[in-house]
């Protein structure tokens, strides 16, 4: 048993644990010029927390995280349904549609909405052609970021809401039916709750990266988007303040923690029908 | 069951002729074998941290070529970031490196680098005298006894405009990037050191502290500035910051805007500059654009070097030096400026057009010592919490 646990542990181990500890302890470390000083102080959580700035960036990851993961809620609910429900035979080839985007990288998607957002994009080209102004609300502002967040994390929604529906008994509905309920009152009492499992994933999937994101504001934002996760990086990158941006690492952890948390409290296992973790 | 057409292999013979190779190469590999460890040892590799423009394909087939070496380079961006990479990772893993303005001085006073022996690269002759170390005195240590670097292209970081949107009195200044009558079409790129030293220039002039005595009692440095200055610069990085339609990423995008004219006015490496100028002449675009290098407050500059690891062997200390050399040879030279676009150190203008000569700044290499080179921020802690706020605001 201890055998074969063996190699998974490690390799969590080694690639999970070693470097979170390795930030964690650079996280009360100080940085001078682009070196690092092992003299431990919590100058760096002092910082985070009384400068407005990494506040503001915090703020804006969160909003933009909540705001993608409920539009992607919104988006993925009636095509996971639609999948489960009315797909038939072509269940997996739709799913597996759904995973096309994730053929090309991050990058090349995000370039290809420049090319659809953008002053000289697709959009804006053509209203140009019919006399029309562009729209400035598309080109490098938040709601454009926001638009390429939804876009590049709706499929891990659609996925984890598909999964939980084609294990859903739909019979469940016409017995609600039979009772007397009507269609919104059968997905808000059956559907919705028996489904929230696939729900609060695909709301974990969403959120957490979101949050992290630093290529999407950088591409898609503006000056005015600046995110937690871009800040993060430069602190690693150009300005070589490698201690904050440890200290910017363990916040966002813990709050992506917090967050994973809170939404595990809303789970019930039971009611679910999960079965993963031993429960029947 | 399917069968086998003659010519192709089944799994199972697939699998048994893997088998028996891995059993060769285990046997060969597994004993001391001088054949295997010779062959390795024949090719050396040169491991470069460098800029990625300059890994010309054509130069790096020719290098590989005549010195019977790999050329195995990673790419970096900023100065810090290859500085953080050699700082904090150690020099084991690289034999070259790349940087420009005072950053090589950085290197060798650390320890980073050693070095370079002018006499194994003799085409230094065909370099402009403006960028040698008695002239361009950053190539060699502050007491002139080392050569730290060899010197490979060099530029600013000027003003490019579309001169047919910008009026021609409002040219010619760093506060035109602060014009409201062009809100919404300026774009600067993403990197704080060049924002916060360029928009420190103009702070320094507004306070009028750009030419006085300075603190540290050498002359206006914009990497150098005072808290005054500093605040200064923040409250003009904010003000413009209402301005940018958006900070550029790559030069990519930078034209894309240029050409789109979304973007009017953009600081720049003259990269944008070059390509749209040859757009104008081809007349593929329709309003003409000027590059103005040095602002009426100063300008930012540099030139891009080569630095030796201080942990290269004597071997790879040898090809350094040679790749240095077959870079800075004329005819591959001409090539390096062409496809980089940058401006060129080496004189080759007798290989060049009129157009050329003046669109890679042939005979414009003394400017390069009028502008302010580019350097190690005095604090980066401190310009990155200006940064935050001008990004935050």
């Amino acid at each position: 048993m201890l055998l074969l646990a063996g190699p998974g542990v490690l390799f969590i181990l080694v690639t999970l644990l070693l470097p979170l500890l390795a930030i964690f302890m650079f996280s009360f470390w100080r940085t001078a010029s682009y070196e690092l000083y092992p003299d431990w102080n919590l100058d760096n959580y002092h910082v985070l927390f009384t400068e407005a700035a990494y506040r503001t960036f915090l703020l804006r990851s969160a909003l933009s995280a909540v705001v993608t993961s409920l539009l992607c809620l919104l988006y993925a609910w009636p095509v996971a349904y639609f999948i489960a429900r009315h797909g038939g035979r072509y269940r997996l080839l739709l799913v597996l549609l759904l995973a096309a985007p994730f053929f090309t990288g991050v990058i090349l998607r995000i370039a290809a909405l420049q090319g659809i957002f953008g002053p000289g994009g697709l959009i804006n080209m053509a209203l140009g052609i019919f006399g029309m102004p562009p729209i400035a609300a598309l080109m490098y502002t938040p709601l454009a970021a926001t638009i390429g967040h939804v876009y590049l994390f709706v499929p891990f929604m659609v996925t984890a809401i598909y999964l939980s529906l084609v294990n859903f008994n739909f019979d469940l509905l016409e017995t609600a039916k039979i009772n007397g309920a009507g269609p919104w009152r059968a997905f808000v009492e059956v559907t919705w709750p028996l489904n929230w499992i696939g729900t609060a994933i695909g709301l974990a999937l969403v959120f957490i990266p979101c949050l992290a994101s630093a290529v999407t504001p950088r591409f898609l934002g503006g000056p005015s988007a600046t995110s937690f996760g871009m800040s993060l990086g430069q602190q690693f990158g150009e300005t070589g303040t490698w201690a904050l941006g440890s200290a910017m690492g363990v916040v966002l952890f813990a709050f992506s923690l917090l967050v994973l948390a809170v939404m595990g409290f809303t789970v019930n296992l039971k009611r679910s029908g999960f079965t993963g973790m031993g429960a029947r | 069951m399917p069968t086998v057409k003659e010519g192709t292999l089944s799994r199972r013979a697939v699998l048994k002729r893997g088998a028996a190779t891995a059993a060769l190469g285990a046997l060969v590999l597994g004993r001391p074998g001088p054949y295997i460890g010779n062959a390795q040892a024949a090719t050396p590799t040169l491991r470069l941290l460098m800029w990625q423009p300059y890994a010309i394909k054509e130069t790096i087939a020719a290098f590989e070529d005549k010195f019977k070496a790999k050329f195995a380079p990673t790419f970096f961006d900023g100065n810090s970031e290859a500085f953080n990479k050699l700082k904090v990772g150690g020099t084991r893993d690289f034999d070259m490196v790349m940087a420009d303005g005072f950053w090589p001085r950085l290197y060798f006073r650390q320890g980073l680098t050693k070095g370079l022996d002018y006499g194994k690269i003799p085409n230094m002759s065909g370099v402009f005298a403006d960028f040698h170390p008695d002239k361009f005195v950053l190539l060699a240590d502050e007491e002139g006894k080392n050569k730290v670097a060899a010197p490979n292209c060099w530029g600013g970081y000027g003003i490019t405009i579309n001169s047919s949107m910008i009026a021609k009195e409002d040219v010619g200044s760093i506060d035109l990037l602060l014009n409201s009558k062009y809100a919404g079409h300026f774009s600067t790129n993403s990197r704080f050191e060049e924002n916060i030293a360029l928009m420190g220039i103009l702070a320094a002039t507004k306070l009028g502290t750009r030419d006085g005595p300075r603190p540290d009692g050498k002359p206006f440095n914009p990497y150098q500035l005072t808290d005054d200055e500093l605040a200064e610069t923040k409250r003009l990085l904010i003000e413009q910051k209402k301005l940018l339609l958006t900070r550029y990423q790559d030069y990519d995008a930078l034209d894309r805007l240029m050409r789109a004219k979304s973007v009017w006015a953009a600081p720049e490496f003259a990269e944008s500059y070059r390509k749209l100028t040859v757009l104008r002449k081809e007349r593929k675009i329709d309003f003409d654009v000027e590059h103005v290098l040095k602002p009426k407050e100063g300008g930012l500059g540099w030139v891009d070097t080569w630095m030796v690891s201080a942990d290269a062997d004597s071997e790879r200390t040898e090809l350094a030096h040679a790749w240095i050399n077959l870079f800075l040879e004329k005819e591959n030279y001409v090539r390096v400026v062409r496809s980089t676009g940058y401006g060129g150190v080496v004189d080759v203008r007798s290989l060049m057009s009129e157009d050329e000569i003046a669109l890679y700044f042939q005979n414009r290499s003394a400017e390069a010592s009028q502008l302010h080179m580019f350097d190690q921020p005095s604090s980066p802690e401190k310009w990155e919490r200006i940064w935050s706020d001008v990004e935050a605001s």
